[in-house]
């Protein structure tokens, strides 16, 4: 198959999740299916790393407080 | 994958030479650049010390096709003319932008951007220009084709920084810390939108 050929599919999506999917949208300045798409690449890239042995850290700016995002 | 048809300048006739344009970099442009990129890189090297060396010399690109090609948020770039490789480039589309304006907003970030040792300055008289112009150029369409409005950003090695920020129109923010005190730049969609008109 050509990788620029693109599939569809249906997501069916709470309430919630449409709220929060429509936010994002408008923050990242991006449309819905540009945000599902961004997710997907994200938690691959994500994943990826954490197959690999490394950890997902977050730092805050002020404190360097460090905290690990455990992703299942 | 897709190949488009760019344009270099020929040092030698400063006539302008068809190129082509990959955005993915396959095998054929790795052995490329382990062949005679790489020849020619250690050969301008050897008995230099380090601070003379191109800060980019030690960069192997099939380490990193390794890491990245599963990835879909990873894109390599690759330009060919005359038979040969003429620059790399490999980006991602993961990151976030710093700028006020445009804070948070996903960006195409250049991870690695290099032009064949034979189009430097500093080691020769190079046999093409506007290697960098192109990859800048397919990092913003880039940018575009994902919904970014053009938004992309980069770290910059020294020598390449009046480029960034005086031929490409980049915004630059300073040292960054985090990333062994390179300069960052970032072209916001407004910038991106003036340098494609340009280019």
């Amino acid at each position: 198959m050509d990788d620029n050929e693109k599939r569809t599919m249906t997501l069916n999506l709470t309430p919630r999740e449409m709220a929060v999917l429509e936010e994002l949208a408008a923050k990242k300045d991006l449309s819905k299916t540009g945000v599902m798409r961004l997710a997907l690449r994200l938690l691959q890239a994500v994943d990826a790393k954490i197959q690999m042995g490394q950890k997902l850290m977050f730092e805050d700016e002020k404190t360097k407080e460090k905290s690990e995002m455990v992703l299942i | 994958m897709q190949e488009s048809r760019v344009y270099l300048v020929k040092s030698a006739t400063k006539q302008l030479v068809e190129a082509s344009l990959l955005d993915e970099v396959m095998d054929r442009h790795l052995a490329m650049w382990n062949g005679s990129w790489s020849a020619a890189m250690q050969a301008h090297c050897a008995g230099r010390v380090l601070r003379d060396k191109p800060e980019d010399h030690h960069w192997d690109w099939k380490w990193k096709a390794g890491e990245w090609r599963p990835l879909l948020g990873y894109h390599s770039f690759a330009i060919t003319c005359e038979g040969e490789l003429q620059g790399l480039m490999l980006v991602s589309d993961l990151k976030s932008a710093r700028i006020q304006a445009q804070f948070g907003k996903p960006i195409v970030y250049v991870e690695f951007v290099a032009t064949a040792p034979w189009n430097r300055p500093e080691i020769q008289t190079p046999r093409y220009r506007g290697v960098g112009t192109v990859m800048v150029t397919a990092a913003v369409e880039l940018s575009w084709e994902l919904g970014y409005r053009g938004r992309i950003g980069l770290h910059s090695l020294p020598q390449a920084e009046e480029f960034y920020r005086d031929k490409c129109g980049m915004i630059e923010l300073g040292k960054d810390a985090a990333h062994q005190s390179l300069m960052y730049y970032e072209m916001t969609d407004k910038q991106a939108e003036a340098f494609r008109l340009g280019h």
